[in-house]
């Protein structure tokens, strides 16, 4: 490997199961390097979402190794696991915005609340709602915004304080296919500026359109990591 | 932490005040409650302590002489008393100082006086004072052989009473305190933690955008902090107020009564309970949010 041994995030031989005895992952191994793009696909309780949430250490694995950064993240000590937040953007289907803040105080929120100096925040939250085509609606609430500009907020967000891993789930999920565009054209954009991308979808049309690496989940196993990859193969 | 941050966690907590107003008064006035009773516990217990402490330190054996006993006499029991173990202070009182004791605590009993003076029949007598307690049972005893001693008086029973009662008083004042700072804890915890209910989702995007704990409780231990410490300004002026009021008519009506002054003990009181108002608020809130930031 020239990206080296380990890459950016590495799962080896993850499982985790569920205190109702739900397996939701079984033997995963998964490695993604710096500047991928990739979808994880697969049927609703393939594990997509664990596996989502294994990264960022909303859940822990119960057995196997979580890599971030080359760090097993289940050992991360608890005043550590806001720093590794730090450093994931994560996105939702239901963005997650807060209604009583407007677009340019949600975005300023994941700085206040990180502790950026004053200055950081009214400097880089423009330029991010810029970025993601929000400039003009910076003093609109969630309840004004379509449920596309509410998505780029949620993007914007998840950006502002510079993470180098993107993950993403559903984050078209309840979007009409157009507007869907726009957000995956977003997401092309910030993983050509360098941004890991991890998307776990069922948007067929737009993991067979766009061409990347592929994960295909079912049962909570990887049943196909294919590069360049549709999100089903025909079978016939 | 900046100074960005203290004032957004104070943001925050005013946010949530305002949020939850009746309830933050409610529990506000909850803690003042609690807090008035401790305080009221507090003043009885001290100044217990206090008269406790006064009687003991007063006359401890009193030793009555004849009348008939020449001065002579006198200044030989006097002697001998001074010589017994344990004894500090010998102090005579003449018949005309016994019976102007009598007039000052008898002030409105004009008949009773006015017959008690026309033939003075108390005693001249020793006040003895004793270094220990443990030696005024034996100098009482030895006091009683002396020549030209009619009888002896020592008010041992009544102040041992005094200190059980007064440690009674204490005990239970204490089992109320604890009682009464568990509630106060439990009624914090409750209504910071319909504030934590009503911000779950802004707490949820804080963590995910890794707000560390210390963060995130800040607000809401602000804000418990705030509740008890408003709730104990009002059982410090009430407190105030009452004692100052309760001094005054005591001082009026019974002036026997030695009552600690005001000051400094008011202040000293209202410190402490103050005191105790944040740190029942910040564990009250801490409590409620321990859930909510495991991970």
């Amino acid at each position: 490997m020239q990206k080296g041994l380990r890459g950016l995030i590495q799962l080896v031989e993850v499982w985790k199961a569920y205190p109702n005895e739900v397996i939701a992952l079984r033997e995963i191994n998964l490695k993604i390097d710096r500047g991928d793009f990739v979808f994880v696909v697969g049927p609703s309780g393939a594990g997509k979402s664990t596996l989502i949430r294994l990264l960022y250490r909303e859940d822990v694995a119960t057995r196997g190794q979580v890599l971030v950064h080359g760090k097993n993240v289940a050992r991360l000590r608890h005043s550590s696991i806001p720093l590794l937040r730090r450093t994931i953007g994560v996105i939702f289907q239901d963005f997650k915005l807060l209604p009583d803040r407007s677009a340019h105080d949600n975005v300023a929120f994941a700085l206040e609340v990180t502790e950026a100096p004053r200055r950081e925040i009214k400097r880089r939250v423009p330029a991010v709602l810029e970025l993601v085509g929000l400039k003009d609606r910076a003093r609109a609430f969630p309840h004004e915004l379509s449920g596309g500009e509410q998505q780029r907020v949620a993007i914007a967000r998840a950006i502002v304080n510079g993470p180098s891993i993107l993950v993403a789930d559903e984050p078209t999920g309840n979007l009409d296919p157009d507007t869907s565009w726009g957000i995956m054209n977003l997401l092309q954009t910030l993983n050509r500026n360098g941004a890991t991308i991890i998307m776990a979808t069922h948007a067929k049309t737009i993991v067979n359109a766009m061409k990347k690496r592929v994960v295909a989940m079912d049962h909570g196993r990887i049943i196909r990591d294919q590069a360049q990859g549709v999100y089903a193969h025909e079978v016939n | 932490m900046r100074s960005t941050s203290l004032a957004f966690g104070v943001r925050q907590s005013l946010r949530g005040l305002r949020q939850n107003a009746l309830m933050s008064l409610a529990s506000a006035l909850t803690v003042a409650l609690s807090l008035l009773v401790a305080g009221l516990f507090g003043l009885i217990i001290i100044n217990l302590g206090h008269l406790a402490t006064l009687a003991e330190r007063q006359v401890e054996v009193t030793v009555f002489l004849n009348d008939s006993l020449p001065d002579q006499g006198v200044r030989a029991v006097e002697a001998q008393l001074k010589a017994m173990p344990g004894v500090t202070q010998v102090d005579f009182v003449s018949k005309d100082e016994a019976l102007n004791r009598l007039k000052a605590v008898f002030a409105n009993d004009k008949d009773l006086l006015a017959e008690v003076e026309q033939q003075n029949p108390l005693y001249r007598s020793f006040e003895v004072h004793t270094d220990q307690p443990e030696h005024i049972q034996p100098t009482a005893e030895a006091a009683g052989k002396l020549n030209g001693v009619v009888k002896v008086n020592y008010k041992q029973d009544l102040i041992d009473r005094l200190f059980r009662v007064t440690r009674a008083i204490r005990v239970a004042g204490l089992v109320i305190m604890v009682v009464l700072a568990l509630a106060m804890v439990m009624i914090i915890s409750n209504t910071i933690r319909i504030t934590v209910f009503a911000r779950r989702h802004e707490i949820g995007i804080m963590k995910l955008v890794g707000a560390t704990d210390g963060f995130i409780r800040w607000p809401f231990v602000c804000e418990g902090m705030v509740l008890g410490l408003a709730g104990a300004a009002f059982a410090a002026v009430a407190l105030w107020a009452g004692y100052s009021w309760a001094w005054g008519a005591v001082q009026r009506g019974l002036p026997f009564i030695p009552l600690l002054p005001g000051q400094p003990l008011l202040t000293g009181l209202t410190v402490l309970i103050g005191g105790s108002g944040v740190v029942v608020g910040a564990v009250g809130s801490a409590l409620s949010l321990r859930r909510f930031l495991r991970v």
